[in-house]
């Protein structure tokens, strides 16, 4: 079986990987040929940002190569035509690739806005028959997208005292921190507000509190008109719809992605925002030919999340495998709509239905919205459920509590009755027994674990006779496991010899049996 | 010591200690009978059932609480005198996993590669899925040094007693006074470890000389973690990414080529008992070896056993794949060696045999053993899915079970024959360290109970077998220690009488002692094994890429709900030693399940209902705690009970594919107060009553 992979990114190297996992390795009836336009080794997209910010060196994020030798690599080479009546596809070498079946995995490249100044087309030669050459981007401003990108602007940055981010969604937001961390000044514009992709305007109120109190100056709400540029051709700063102009010899634009679809289009196959694809990840029109990633867009929608493109190239994987169209929708279990901000002070997860983008609820099971808004302190909660399950949170400035949400949401585990309770941290333990105030234990409380010795235990001792730490270990045994326990029978014996002289230690028990009903209301 | 421990003279003298063996009658009821005759009974149905089904047809179950002589002489039982490959033991169960990986890491398989007093000034101490509060109480205060600096790490989806001395929880979850409690979704360690050492790897928090002298395979290793950054570790594990950062900064500045005073992973059963157990130990592994820990004084990776010998029972034989000395049966010059001291010809060693869950599960099928002798271990209570182990014992033609006490496996046998425990016998134990201990006797076994030596010796007589068969523990240890020369665990310079020797010297105080390997009589033993070299091909660790895949039973809305299990302070493996003593009884009397308040609360439950949980397996039955310490997510069971409250009859018999080990610590569940439904027909309580209810015997993780 013949099999072309047209791209060598995240999805497509994974969907190989995959797929010799599960085939056995004698197979040898297996060919793959995968066709990488990039001329490195897969690398990790996802923490580019991690390089710009200077956490990550730039070697450490490549990702596992293909060493198999049923599986050929040609980096540095691209598809530029498919040939779906003879099913080849031809490289940029003008090699033919016979399939069986082939996968696009060509991902998606940077959206550059329509802004007046930022591009500049260097003259043709004028000579008829010679292609018009492409518009380039001016120097000084850059895209984030490939590992060569993040060399660049990693350059860039150390000559630059500031920098311009266009564009404040996730990675916009996540540029703009790494900027900051390297000491740059940073301005960050988004004509909208802040991530408001999965952010409604409160939410994205605090998230901007917080990129606030990273030092980035946040221009939300007001669109860049036109880009400012030096006599040499490099950029200057941009001019904004509300007339102020700010300077920076850097801009990175974070416009978000568009799916690289031209190979799929010129072959006549369907595309919308993306190649479009069944629940199997087949392209609609032709049985042979599937895809993957950023460049497939499945009934579902594109995410531009790497979690579902990982678990399609598995379930195509498998599909593949067994010569056969499983039938299970690909979007099974695992809910991948989880968005996380990276960086350094910076703590914004979002999962399910957020913001604003909310479809309209069933009749049968009425919506719930719990939110906890705390804007002062930099935190903002807010959970959607809808019959028994949660299907949607915004968590900011949420520490813990996120990942908390993020495993009830994935695994659609049971609610609390009242499921305000999981904007808090009751989901922790309470205050150990050792730790808390001698009086505020219940007696049935083990002091000593290695011997079982409760507090009601040591109470008898201490009405038997004992005083000392090694009467108590005499009577009791405790502290002669471990010994972890002296602090707390030190203090227990502290207590009633000070309760001694007051009254009896039975008042202890009075405060513990409080205690025990505060602690079944209480949670 | 411990509750178990000052408790354990106790078990001696147990009301319903077995003193003569038992014979099954034609009315199903065991009947007592002389030594004879029930010895001549097993040797003429092995006979027969050999004669008619083959070698194989005759299988043996081990312990790993057997001292070091006993695990040596089964297998060799099993191997000359019944010549079958169907040996395995209940250490499967247990230290399996960690043993697969430290092989196929370092080399070799000791569980600590250090004096365990090496811990003691530890600036870091990282325990992932280990509660030795509760299963190793004088192991602790070994971790002192680490809480006092703020440095140990406790991996566990509970807040168990362990992780309660990290401190209390801190807002942020990250910084506390003794350290840190992560606390991930069940079945995720392994993906917690994997961004760890990605934040290892990618902040260039490594040890970059020792992974350029001491190891291999960097390369693959980095770019394998590459895919696992603290965010989605988040997603996957529920584990603030913080909190994951955090502990990769605090290891490196602990470690040694930072200067630090030294840090320590160590390994137990919550990752281990899992699918992907042995890959979740080569993480730890893994990370180790990145930060330059292993064969560095004050530093190291670990795991600690779960039994008595644990550590010694996995290396002499009891293994399918293993012969004395920690050799493979399947190479050809280990099978020369050990034929040699055994007097027979290499070709008549049976080869490699069934994983333990493999073997259960083929007793009594078309193909499988007929018969099975079980020793030191009580696996209707201690293997996964109880319930199906139960009907293939009841399917055998034979089933001998050697015990102490009236287990519920030996409440199935056909013959159960009373042996030694303890004090009453001869011996040495290796601990987790790879330290070789003395046992000695005390006192005089009740009744008719007699040494598992001796049974051997008699039936290997009866079955006219090869080779000599001493009931003496030290000439069987002078045999071993032959046996075991040039191979892994190499015991050749030790004897009885050169321990008590040292013994009377050091006192046997913790650190002291022999660690094996101890190749001659003059050696000093080898307490660090890894300061100069590693035992492999090449000298050098292997850093081996793995992925986390995660549980094998998905929640669903069916089963919502995680169980985990383990075990409780008071009560050692399957309980049917301690479950007699009256005060480790009295303690923790009956089975239990904890869960947290809001999801007692969900299901209407209170503290002390009984409530059902089904898996897709079976149903148990247990008594509601309601604790705080434990995810709303989660579960908790221990698993020291028999019939109905058995956690067992809950786990899930898929194993690890390399090493066997049973996916014992996660199962999807569902919960229900009141009346259950389908429980009848597969209890024990419906096998032939010999003592009180409260009985039972040993064994497990």
């Amino acid at each position: 079986m013949n099999i072309v992979v047209v791209g060598y990114g995240m999805v497509g190297s994974r969907f190989v990987e995959e797929l010799c996992a599960i085939t056995s390795p004698e197979s040898q009836t297996l060919h793959i040929t995968v066709l990488g336009a990039e001329h490195c080794d897969p690398y990790n997209r996802v923490l580019l940002s991690e390089v710009v910010a200077g956490a990550y060196d730039v070697a450490a994020i490549t990702m596992p190569t293909i060493r198999d030798p049923r599986v050929h690599i040609r980096q540095g080479v691209t598809a530029t035509r498919i040939n779906r009546d003879q099913r080849t596809v031809t490289d940029s070498n003008g090699n033919h690739h016979p399939y069986d079946a082939l996968v696009l995995a060509t991902g998606a490249t940077a959206r550059i806005p329509t802004l007046p100044g930022i591009t500049h087309t260097p003259p043709g030669t004028g000579e008829p028959g010679d292609t018009p050459p492409e518009p380039s981007l001016i120097p000084g401003v850059h895209v984030l997208r490939t590992i060569d990108d993040a060399r660049e602007i990693v350059a860039a940055t150390l000559n630059a005292p500031a920098a311009i981010v266009l564009g404040g969604g996730v990675l916009g937001i996540e540029v703009a921190v790494g900027l900051a961390g390297r000491g740059l000044a940073v301005d960050l514009v988004h004509p909208r507000a802040l991530m408001n992709a999965q952010l409604d305007a409160p939410a994205s109120a605090v998230a901007t509190t917080m990129l606030n109190r990273r030092g980035i100056t946040v221009r939300t709400g007001t669109a860049a008109t036109a880009a400012t540029t030096h006599p040499t051709g490099r950029i200057t700063g941009l001019q904004l719809a509300d007339n102020t102009t700010i300077t920076a010899p850097l801009l990175i634009i974070t416009a978000g992605t568009t799916p690289n679809t031209t190979l799929a289009h010129t072959a006549n196959l369907p595309t919308d925002h993306g190649i479009l694809v069944t629940n199997n990840l087949n392209t609609t029109t032709d049985p042979h030919i599937y895809a993957i990633g950023d460049c497939a867009q499945p009934p579902e929608g594109c995410t531009g999340l790497i979690a579902p493109g990982w678990d399609q190239a598995r379930h195509l994987a498998a599909t593949l495998h067994h010569h056969t169209t499983i039938n299970t929708p690909t979007p099974r279990h695992d809910p991948h709509d989880i968005v996380t901000v990276k960086g350094a002070g910076i703590d914004i997860v979002t999962m399910g239905i957020s913001g604003t983008r909310q479809p309209p609820p069933c009749d049968t099971h009425p919506r719930r919205t719990i939110q906890l808004s705390d804007p002062d302190a930099g935190r903002h909660l807010s959970i959607i459920i809808e019959n028994g399950r949660l299907i949607g949170a915004t968590c900011i400035g949420a520490g813990p509590i996120a990942a908390d949400l993020t495993t009830t949401y994935t695994n659609h585990t049971p609610l609390p009755r009242d499921p305000a309770q999981l904007l808090l941290r009751p989901l922790g333990p309470a205050a150990t027994t050792t730790t808390d105030s001698p009086v505020r234990i219940p007696d049935r409380a083990t002091i000593c674990r290695c011997n079982g010795v409760t507090k009601g235990d040591l109470i008898s001792a201490w009405n038997s006779g004992a005083r000392s730490t090694a009467d108590f270990a005499q009577r009791t045994r405790a502290t002669t496991g471990c010994g972890g326990c002296t602090e707390a029978v030190c203090g227990i014996a502290d207590w009633l010899r000070a309760s001694a002289s007051q009254d009896t230690p039975g008042e202890g028990e009075a405060a513990a049996q409080g205690q025990r009903k505060e602690a079944t209301v209480s949670v | 010591m411990c509750q178990k421990g000052w408790t354990s003279p106790e078990v001696l003298t147990v009301s319903d200690r077995l003193t003569t063996p038992l014979i099954r009658d034609s009315e199903g009821n065991l009947q007592p009978a002389s030594w004879d005759v029930a010895l001549d009974l097993i040797a003429s149905k092995i006979t027969g059932i050999q004669a008619e089904h083959g070698r194989d047809a005759v299988a043996v179950f081990g312990g790993g609480g057997l001292t070091n002589e006993k695990a040596y002489q089964l297998g060799k039982f099993a191997r000359i005198a019944l010549r079958t490959a169907n040996i395995d033991y209940n250490g499967r169960f247990c230290m399996s996993s960690a043993a697969a990986a430290a092989n196929r890491s370092l080399g070799l398989d000791r569980g600590l590669s250090f004096p365990v007093t090496d811990l003691d000034d530890a600036a870091m101490v990282v325990l992932v899925g280990s509660n030795p509060s509760e299963t190793m109480p004088p192991f602790v205060a070994h971790l002192n040094g680490a809480r006092e600096s703020g440095g140990l790490v406790v991996l566990d989806p509970r807040r168990s007693a362990t992780a309660e001395l990290t401190g209390p929880v801190a807002p942020d979850g990250v910084s506390s006074t003794g350290g840190m409690h992560i606390q991930p979704l069940p079945g995720t360690d392994l993906a917690v470890l994997l961004g760890i050492a990605h934040v290892v790897v990618m902040e260039g928090l490594l040890d970059t000389e020792y992974v350029a002298q001491r190891t291999q395979g960097f390369d693959e290793l980095a770019a394998s973690l590459a895919s696992w950054w603290p965010e989605r570790v988040a997603q996957v594990a529920g584990v603030p990414a913080p909190q994951i950062r955090q502990v990769a900064r605090q290891l490196a500045h602990a470690s040694p080529h930072r200067g630090g005073r030294g840090a320590f992973i160590i390994t137990g059963r919550g990752l281990e008992q899992s699918r992907q157990g042995t890959d979740g130990v080569t993480a730890a592994i893994n990370l180790a070896l990145l930060l330059g820990l292993v064969g560095r004084q004050g530093s190291g990776f670990g795991t600690l056993t779960g039994q008595g010998n644990g550590q010694g029972g996995r290396e002499h034989g009891q293994k399918a794949d293993q012969l004395p000395g920690y050799r493979m049966i399947t190479d050809p010059a280990a099978r020369s060696h050990v034929a040699a001291v055994w007097g027979v010809h290499p070709d008549d060693l049976p080869g490699k045999g069934k994983p333990a869950v493999e073997l259960l599960n083929s007793l009594g099928q078309p193909g499988g053993p007929r018969a099975l002798l079980v020793h030191g271990s009580n696996v209707v209570v201690s293997a996964p899915h109880a319930t199906q182990v139960q009907d293939r014992l009841k399917a055998l033609d034979l089933l001998v079970v050697c015990d102490v006490v009236p287990s519920e496996t030996a409440m199935l046998a056909d013959v159960v024959l009373p042996v030694l425990q303890w004090a009453e016998e001869e011996g040495t134990m290796t601990s987790l360290e790879g330290r070789v201990l003395r046992r000695r006797k005390n006192c005089d076994a009740p009744g008719d109970a007699r040494s598992e030596l001796w049974v051997w010796q008699q039936l290997a007589g009866r079955l006219n077998a090869p080779g000599v068969w001493s009931v003496d523990a030290g000439e069987v240890f002078d045999e071993l220690a032959r046996a075991s020369a040039g191979g892994k665990a190499d015991y050749s310079g030790l004897s009885h009488a050169r321990l008590d020797e040292h013994e009377a010297a050091t006192g046997g105080a913790d650190g002291s002692g022999l660690y094996w390997p101890v190749p001659s009589p003059a050696h000093p033993g080898t307490p660090r094994p890894f300061a100069d070299a590693f035992p492999t091909v090449s000298g050098r660790a292997a850093l081996v890429p793995v992925q986390h895949v995660g549980p094998s039973d998905a929640l669903s809305p069916d089963f919502p709900v995680y169980l985990v299990t383990g075990r409780v302070l008071q009560h050692y493996q399957s309980g049917a030693q301690t479950r007699r003593v009256e005060v480790l009884h009295r303690a923790v009397p009956e089975v239990f399940v904890e869960m947290h308040p809001l999801l007692a609360d969900v299901y209407g439950i209170d503290e002390g209902d009984d409530v059902h949980l089904t898996t897709r397996r079976s149903t148990a039955r247990a008594t509601v705690r309601i604790t705080n310490n434990i995810r709303h997510d989660t579960v908790f069971m221990p698993f020291h009970w028999p019939g109905l409250g058995a956690v067992n009859r809950l786990t899930t018999a898929v194993t690890d594919p390399i090493s066997g080990m049973p996916e014992f610590k996660v199962a999807a569940v569902h919960l229900a107060g009141g009346q259950p439904t389908g429980l009848t027909g597969d209890t024990t309580s419906t096998t032939p009553s010999l003592a009180s209810e409260q009985t039972t015997s040993e064994v497990l993780p």
